[in-house]
């Protein structure tokens, strides 16, 4: 198993909890291109390489389709999704 | 409660982050490889060659053994590993640079003797550890550190078509194909079959991977997306051209 624990964030969004790995995020920006419902927004928070890092931008509108996870090279964010 | 990010388990945690540039394909084909590895239940019997260029950079990317050489011998080098412990799986990792240009000779003898081993190919359009140069694959017309106006087919000829080569020189039984990095199921599906075909010992395999150099590109998110889509795939068609136990041209 991972034995080493990266710095996050997370955000409770509607259908998914929404966490990113700022220890692991370069801000490249591929997720937010890729989001299919264009949720995701520059966050304050800084990345290793000293980049913005992302965040969705309101609660309501991502999805947790987990596209974002899927084309993140650094695996970066993870997406759990809500079962209602 | 203590949050893991989500990584294949091959992976070597404690090397993360890796040392690609933000953007870059080779993290997501790396990530591919690695959820087919662990599928399949292989990482103890994995050998793992990576090339010279920005490939090598993966030397200790995965829970493998790694080994590192230069310009191609890759392949050779993995192929002689593969001869001395048939029980290993080898997989041979470089970049277009390394498999088409210095080191073509090794993948196209390689291919020709239909060696079972896996090259898995990392095609950009130029040699992104050396700064962007032109590369045997950078499309025609497009701007590179050494082509400035663009690249002129008349004076260097045609981007090199690696899979349709191989497929061409392979005898029955090998798997090639070429995969993007824009539809990640898909390029992870032919990584693990041609995985599998090594694993059943039927020939060569090889699988291109279209991937991004956002550094070299000077593309932002949204260019880089596209130029992988839309302007790669119009010369670089994307699918399957062998796979074993079908008949060619599928």
């Amino acid at each position: 198993m991972v034995s080493t624990a990266y710095k996050y964030t997370q955000k409770e969004c509607d259908r998914a909890t929404f966490t990113l790995f700022t220890g692991l995020c370069k801000g490249c920006g591929l997720c937010m291109e890729k989001c299919p419902v264009k949720c995701l927004e520059w966050s304050n928070d800084l990345g290793v390489y000293g980049t913005p890092t992302i965040i969705p931008k309101d609660v309501e509108s991502c999805t947790g389709c987990g596209i974002c996870q899927l084309v993140c090279p650094d695996c970066a964010i993870v997406i759990e999704k809500i079962k209602k | 409660m203590a949050l893991a990010p989500n990584m294949p388990k091959a992976w070597r945690a404690e090397t993360k982050p890796h040392k690609f540039c933000p953007g870059c394909g080779h993290g997501l084909i790396l990530k591919a490889l690695g959820e087919c590895i662990d599928e399949l239940g292989i990482q103890d019997r994995i050998v793992f060659g990576c090339d010279i260029g920005c490939s090598l950079l993966s030397w200790d990317f995965f829970n493998a053994d790694a080994i590192q050489t230069h310009h191609g011998r890759t392949t050779p080098v993995l192929t002689g590993v593969k001869r001395a412990r048939p029980d290993r799986i080898c997989i041979a990792y470089m970049g277009d640079g390394g498999g088409y240009a210095i080191g073509s000779q090794h993948l196209v003898n390689a291919a020709s003797r239909n060696e079972k081993v896996t090259v898995l190919l990392a095609n950009n359009c130029n040699y992104g550890m050396t700064g962007g140069q032109m590369a045997p694959t950078t499309l025609p017309g497009m701007k590179t550190e050494t082509s400035p106006y663009g690249r002129d087919v008349e004076a260097t000829g045609n981007p090199t078509q690696g899979p349709e080569m191989v497929s061409a020189i392979t005898p029955e039984g090998a798997y090639v194909a070429r995969g993007t990095t824009a539809n990640l199921r898909q390029l992870k599906k032919m990584i693990k079959k041609a995985l599998e075909t090594q694993l059943n010992g039927t020939g060569f395999s090889f699988v291109e991977a279209l991937s991004a150099c956002p550094t070299n590109w000077r593309t932002n998110a949204k260019d880089t997306w596209n130029f992988v889509e839309k302007e790669m795939t119009q010369y670089f068609k994307v699918g399957e051209l062998k796979v074993p136990g079908e008949k060619e041209g599928k």
